[in-house]
């Protein structure tokens, strides 16, 4: 083979290498690449990165493609809408009517809860902020609470928590005199820096109005006699 | 918004509350996530639930997301692992009389902790390619097309596809390998420079 033709071919290989290590070449180009790799070990070597790449592609799409189609809709339809925002638009028609009608059900929803709050449906949000114990100085937090018989909800960040070890986390708790439920657990990432949020439909009833977060370690059971808890507070109304 | 990265996308949402944005980020992710739910938690219910719960976190924390600190497929990878395991914890809780027929991975420890998230990194790596490079590998590796069909499909001359396909799988590479390197300073080979 002549320099020329040897140019020719690399350069058409080169060209080619995708679709030959995704296998989506004519039986015919395939052969042209295989002869021209068997020659030129510049080609082998970039051949060799890009299957690399081609099977860490082909992983994540196996990985991907389990979710069922009717999971978008139902996810998407699940997020609580925003003041003056559109909702998140799924693939079914219904969604895409909500997208369209979104600007005035959003209005409509502003004026609903306006009404629901002064007419006494829902309670005001109630906020705490959360201070460290001993066991994480410098750490702190807080924590928003709204109240509703039907959807209630907590939005808790924290900071400068230390990071958990293998099988810890960290949970949030709402206490009163007679005991305390769980809210969620969560971990913090490198910066100490974690957030959560959760639907805590007891605390709705109840007249939970301490916040404590524990350090939990599975498979330990969480117990209140024995907590460790790095941050607490009281929440005050709104 | 097929074209906007992945960090574009969740300013939009944190700005403005965008759907479609959100929408996007679903089709990137949605499979991810719950294929990471099935590995850890071993049940089609609590897959959907991790979606659900990861989505919904997503959604109403896109404001805290700060793309100086992590990528956001970094940042979405942390969010289910986090979920899984407390969704994890919660299933421990629920069965612990009924003895498992296998165990299931600790979300974030092991080999499939690791195998989900390459599969995130992945994810990521082609939201930073160029339009037409994403466009290529998506509709070959995600939509199963042929050469041939994502030329008819893309209105594209047949030998521009494939080396397209070439082009963007190489471009590809060198973002994973970018990555592995801030990852890992050490994990400089000698062919990468």
């Amino acid at each position: 083979m002549g320099r020329r033709d040897h140019g020719a071919d690399h350069r058409q290989t080169r060209e080619l290498l995708g679709p030959y290590v995704l296998g989506a070449l004519e039986p015919g180009e395939e052969r042209e690449v295989e002869r021209h790799l068997e020659a030129c070990a510049g080609c082998r070597k970039e051949e060799r990165g890009l299957r690399e790449t081609h099977e860490r592609l082909a992983g994540a799409a196996v990985a991907g493609a389990a979710a069922p189609p009717h999971l978008k809709d139902r996810v998407l339809a699940a997020l609580p809408p925003q003041e003056g925002q559109a909702l998140p638009v799924g693939e079914s028609e219904r969604t895409r009517l909500l997208r369209l009608v979104a600007p005035v059900a959003a209005a409509l929803l502003v004026a609903v809860a306006l009404a629901a709050y002064y007419g006494g449906i829902f309670g005001p949000a109630e906020t705490a902020a959360l201070k460290p114990t001993g066991l994480a100085p410098g750490a702190g937090g807080e924590v928003e609470i709204e109240r509703a018989p039907a959807a209630t909800e907590a939005e808790l960040e924290v900071w400068g928590l230390p990071q958990t070890g293998p099988n810890e986390y960290y949970e949030l708790w709402f206490g009163r005199e007679e005991g305390r439920v769980s809210a969620g657990t969560f971990t913090v990432d490198d910066e100490g820096h974690g957030r959560l949020s959760t639907a805590c439909p007891k605390v709705a009833a109840g007249d939970y109005h301490r916040v404590g977060v524990t350090l939990e370690r599975f498979p330990e059971e969480p117990r209140r006699d024995a907590a460790k808890v790095v941050l607490g507070g009281e929440l005050q109304g709104s | 918004m097929a074209g906007a990265s992945d960090e574009v996308l969740i300013r939009r949402v944190a700005e403005s509350g965008d759907g479609r944005a959100m929408s996007e980020l679903y089709d990137r992710y949605g499979g991810l996530v719950h294929g990471a739910g099935m590995r850890y938690l071993g049940d089609r219910g609590l897959a959907e639930d991790l979606v659900q719960d990861v989505f919904f976190a997503v959604w109403r924390s896109a404001a805290g997301f700060d793309p100086s600190r992590a990528s956001f497929s970094t940042w979405m990878h942390r969010v289910t692992r986090n979920r899984a395991t407390d969704l994890a914890r919660r299933r421990r809780a629920r069965v612990r009389t009924v003895a498992p027929t296998s165990p299931l991975p600790e979300p974030g420890e092991g080999d499939v902790a690791e195998e989900i998230l390459r599969g995130f990194e992945v994810v990521g790596v082609l939201s930073a390619l160029s339009p037409a490079h994403r466009e290529v590998l998506v509709l070959a590796y995600f939509g199963g097309l042929s050469q041939r069909e994502i030329s008819t499909h893309t209105d594209t001359p047949l030998g521009t596809v494939k080396s397209r396909t070439t082009a963007a799988l190489r471009a590809a590479r060198k973002h994973l390998l970018d990555e592995r390197r801030e990852d890992d300073p050490k994990a400089r080979g000698p062919e990468d420079g």
